[in-house]
Order: structure tokens, then sequence, then C-alpha cells
């Protein structure tokens, strides 16, 4: 499996108080530990458990994740944007793998 | 640990209102929604302890009829101002006939953003989805939706 590759679509631009969206979609199989393979053995459970989007250090969004999220996870919330300052997104995996993504928000 | 149907339907044997509520009567669709409801009341008493009150400021949007359970997509919003004072912790999101029956779990903060979400997520047969929403105020609100899928989405 090629490594998750996350991606997120948010303004870089926003006026003080706005309500911006943020998109995020993360490539993951999400394997369930509820399939066989070919040879009847159970594939082990492997998927992202969890999210977090911090705004200038502060969680601001956080999601917990389990096997029914569809594969692919895709996660659509909303902020207020509330000063200029560093979005970071955080998917986290079962096993302990962490991918991230930062963004710049300019708030006027 | 995850939740799976096995351990709600164990906990079900055990306790005697849920016994009564497995047989619906014949006939009559109305009869068959409340015992969906008594249902979906009753699972989450047993998941939180709570009794949740059923809440119309909670909208759990879902596609009524989807040709797929694999990538179901749901949005979830709360009418909730969002201040300190009144505000929504967390909502989560159960799939009750799925084999493991918890979903997802939003947690949102208040003045940050609006408690509003969208993501897909699998089923494996038709059934209710079930959001319960935890305000600051400890009150627990529910809502739910029939969602009836053409495919197994969790095999």
């Amino acid at each position: 499996m090629t490594a998750p590759k996350p991606r997120v679509l948010v303004p870089s631009a926003a006026g003080k108080g706005e309500v911006i969206r943020v998109k995020t979609i993360i490539s993951h199989q999400m394997e369930t530990g509820l399939r066989h393979d070919a040879q009847g053995q159970v594939i082990p459970r492997k998927i992202i458990n969890r999210f977090v989007c911090r705004y200038a250090g502060v969680v601001v969004f956080s999601m917990d994740l389990h096997e029914a999220i569809s594969a692919n996870p895709f996660i659509e919330f909303y902020l207020r944007a509330t000063e200029s300052g560093r979005l970071e997104f955080i998917w986290e995996e079962d096993g302990g793998g962490v991918y991230q993504l930062e963004h710049q928000l300019a708030v006027a | 640990m995850s939740l799976t149907r096995r351990d709600m339907l164990m906990a079900a044997c055990v306790g005697s209102a849920a016994l009564a509520s497995a047989f619906p009567s014949p006939g009559s669709t109305r009869a068959q929604d409340d015992t969906a409801q008594d249902d979906t009341m009753d699972l989450i008493e047993r998941l939180t302890g709570q009794t949740p009150t059923l809440s119309d400021r909670l909208h759990l949007v879902m596609p009524a009829v989807f040709p797929t359970g694999y990538t179901v997509p749901m949005d979830l919003d709360i009418n909730s101002p969002m201040t300190a004072d009144d505000h929504v912790r967390r909502i989560r999101v159960f799939a009750p006939q799925n084999p493991l029956i918890e979903v997802a779990s939003f947690n949102f903060v208040p003045q940050r953003g609006i408690a509003r979400v969208s993501t897909r997520i699998r089923l494996a047969e038709p059934q209710y989805v079930v959001a319960v929403a935890e305000m600051n105020d400890g009150m627990l609100l529910m809502t739910k939706t029939f969602v009836d899928v053409a495919t197994n989405g969790c095999i």
C-alpha cells in the first residue's frame, strides 16, 4: 500500500469572525479487521482512528473514527476565523502512524 | 475494544425491557417505528447511562435510499450558539445493525467553530443511523434517520 496521502481544502484568507469551511481527505484503506484474505486469514484492523485540527496551537475540532467510516475518510467541518495563524491537520493511525498537513490562514 | 453488535445483543438479553421490544406486533409500520424508537433509546441508555431526548435541533441528514453501503454520505449539524454557556461538546453516531456499531465521535469547541460536519460511512444493511449530542449542561439530544442501502459496506 502506498503511503496515505492527506489533502486539505481551506481558504488562505478570511474576515475576522467569519465561518470557513474546511474539507479534508486522506487516502487510506480503513481496513476494518472484518475481512478475510484468499487463504481465509483475517486481515488485521488498520484504520485512521483520530483526526485533530489545531488553530494557532489550540485544538478546535477533533473526530474519533471507527471502522464504520468509509475508506479514504472524508471530513468536512467549519471553523471560525479568529486570528491569523497556522492551521494544523493531524491524522492518527492504528499502530502509531501520524500524518500531518499545515496551512497558514490570514485573518483581516 | 470496539463495540460489536454482539456486545449490545448480549446486554439486551440480560435487560428485560429489551425482550419485550424485540417482538414487534405484526402488520402496522407504526408499531415497527415505535419498536425501533424503543431499541434506539435503549441502546443509548446502555451506552451512556443517561436517557436521551429526541430533538429536532439535531439534524442527521442522510439519503433515504443509497445504492452502496460502502460510502454513504452523512451530514450532521445542530442548532447551537456554541457559546461558552451553551454549546455541544460532542456528537456520537451509531449504526446499530453494523457488526461494529460505533461510527464516529465529533468533538467541538465553543466559539471556535459551528457544530456542523460531513463525512461518509459504511453501513452493513438498511437501518436507522443514530446521532447523540452531548450538550455542555449534560443533556443528551438524539435523532435518527433510516437509510436503505442496497449492499453491505462492511465486508
